[in-house]
């Protein structure tokens, strides 16, 4: 556990000045752009309209793709100039390592979902909304959204672990990726494509036929098989790999 | 003539760089994600598309071709430069008697190269889709199919030389990436956009209601300019 708190730090000096800051700004900033530009009739729930429309561009590809390129940005100095080497010297355990880099990840996801909420509500208020704000829906699609991307920073984190380019692993990922602009269309595929499953759980409640489990949108089974089954496999792919490694 | 070797010394380079086989991959999935499409949906989509099952599946296919002309010129683009960065080759690399407009110019050939044959799997491979879902083998149309892939190619260029300008200037590959990657996305809404603008031009090219003149013209003219600017910075830049 120790070992784990202290590479977590040594991931944040490492990141300090980096170009992270901007790749988590792109999402929302496209987001804002496209919400200023686009049409909203407030009828009934026009907030929930507003995030409908968003997450058309944020969780169905730029989750997906965002996940992969922080992976790939986090293993980028280990794989340059023989870090791996200078890093595992150092007495920490692989599945120390391993961990923090994940937290990393994770957590650059759930600060691009934060950012991802303030361009919702400064288009929402440009806008003149009308209120209250749905706050609870709000924050299960995004937490949903959020969940639903935790698998595949792991499988992103296994395959950036592997290869040592950046595009190789993103190539991965982008080509699961496109498939989701079918996918999402069909009731029954759907709910079994891990990548589309940040899409599905982003959509607000109700726009779903049996949403609504918990505090998710997603239902239950899809949760269950598809997020939880896909992140228990692609965790352990890259955790046993690590370990394994040779460096 | 120098041009020539440093591209036949490229090809060396890029071999088991996993290039070529982004370059299969990205060709046959598409393929493989319409033949799944079709397979899944057979009766709804062959009877939405009763009177002409080939433009049915041409149109199917072309939704996906210019985001993934981008975003396969991206990957490309920086797993290129990558060949470079990836072991510091570059002073070693400049230090040989050619000069860098050549290294330079390989770069992009290759690049060029690459597309293309992604292209022409594209073209062979929708031939092959159509027949194997049964589609009448006598009214193939064959014109339109290599239009598909080539025309969209073409007018992508300009994002393809700004890409590969930008991954071999920066070490760091997330930026020109990310890059990449937005503007792919950003071509979704293409339809909405006026026709000057480049990103839109991929999907003009094919589906336009002017001819294909503009964007194609315009995509090989504004690839050729930002690949001289390209150049000029590369022939002054401090190697590291």
């Amino acid at each position: 556990m120790l070992s784990y708190f202290r590479v977590l730090s040594a991931e944040r000096l490492k990141m300090s000045r980096s170009l992270i800051v901007l790749l988590i700004l792109v999402s929302p900033l496209v987001s804002v752009l496209v919400g200023l530009l686009s049409d909203v009739d407030s009828r009934q729930q026009p907030w929930l309209v507003l995030l409908g429309a968003l997450s058309m561009l944020h969780a169905l590809l730029f989750m997906p793709i965002m996940s992969g390129i922080f992976a790939a940005f986090i293993c980028r100095y280990e794989h340059q100039g023989g870090g791996w080497k200078q890093l595992l010297v150092l007495p920490v355990t692989r599945s120390g390592v391993f961990l923090a880099k994940y937290t990393v990840i994770i957590a650059l996801l759930l600060i691009m979902q934060v950012l991802f909420l303030g361009a919702l509500l400064l288009v929402g208020a440009v806008k003149g909304l009308p209120g209250p704000i749905p706050w609870t829906e709000i924050g299960r699609s995004l937490l949903g959204g959020w969940v639903a991307c935790l698998p595949l920073a792991a499988l992103q984190l296994a395959a950036s672990l592997m290869w040592s380019s950046f595009a190789a692993p993103l190539a991965l990922n982008v080509m699961f990726t496109i498939p989701n602009m079918l996918v999402v269309n069909s009731a029954t595929y759907g709910p079994y494509y891990p990548w589309a499953q940040p899409f599905l759980a982003t959509l607000p409640a109700g726009t779903m036929e049996g949403g609504g489990f918990g505090a998710l949108n997603l239902p239950f089974e899809s949760l269950m098989i598809t997020v939880v089954g896909s992140f228990v496999v692609f965790f352990l792919i890259g955790w046993v790999y690590f370990r394994m490694k040779e460096v | 003539m120098m041009v020539a070797r440093a591209l036949s010394a490229d090809f060396l380079k890029m071999r088991r760089k996993g290039i070529w086989l982004l370059v299969i991959l990205g060709s046959v999935g598409l393929l493989a994600m319409q033949g799944l499409n079709f397979g899944l949906r057979y009766d709804y989509l062959l009877q939405r598309y009763q009177d002409d099952p080939w433009a049915g599946l041409i149109g199917e296919i072309f939704s996906f071709v210019p985001i993934s002309l981008f975003l396969g010129t991206t990957l490309i683009a920086s797993q290129i430069a990558n060949v470079e960065h990836g072991s510091n080759s570059w002073k070693q690399l400049l230090a040989l008697p050619i000069s860098r407009g050549s290294v330079f110019t390989a770069k992009y050939l290759l690049g060029i190269i690459a597309l293309a044959v992604s292209c022409l799997i594209l073209s062979c491979g929708t031939v092959v889709l159509g027949l194997a879902l049964k589609f009448s083998p006598d009214h193939i149309p064959y014109l339109t199919i290599l239009k598909l892939s080539f025309v969209p190619f073409l007018a992508s260029l300009p994002l393809f030389a700004l890409e590969l300008w930008l991954s071999l200037t920066f070490k760091n590959q997330a930026l020109p990436i990310t890059l990449g990657i937005t503007a792919a996305i950003a071509s979704l809404f293409a339809g909405n956009y006026p026709e000057w603008f480049p990103l839109a031009w991929p999907l003009l090219s094919f589906y336009g209601k002017a001819s294909p003149a503009l964007p194609v013209g315009g995509g090989i003219i504004l690839a050729f300019i930002i690949y001289l600017a390209g150049m000029g910075q590369f022939r002054g830049k401090d190697v590291d």
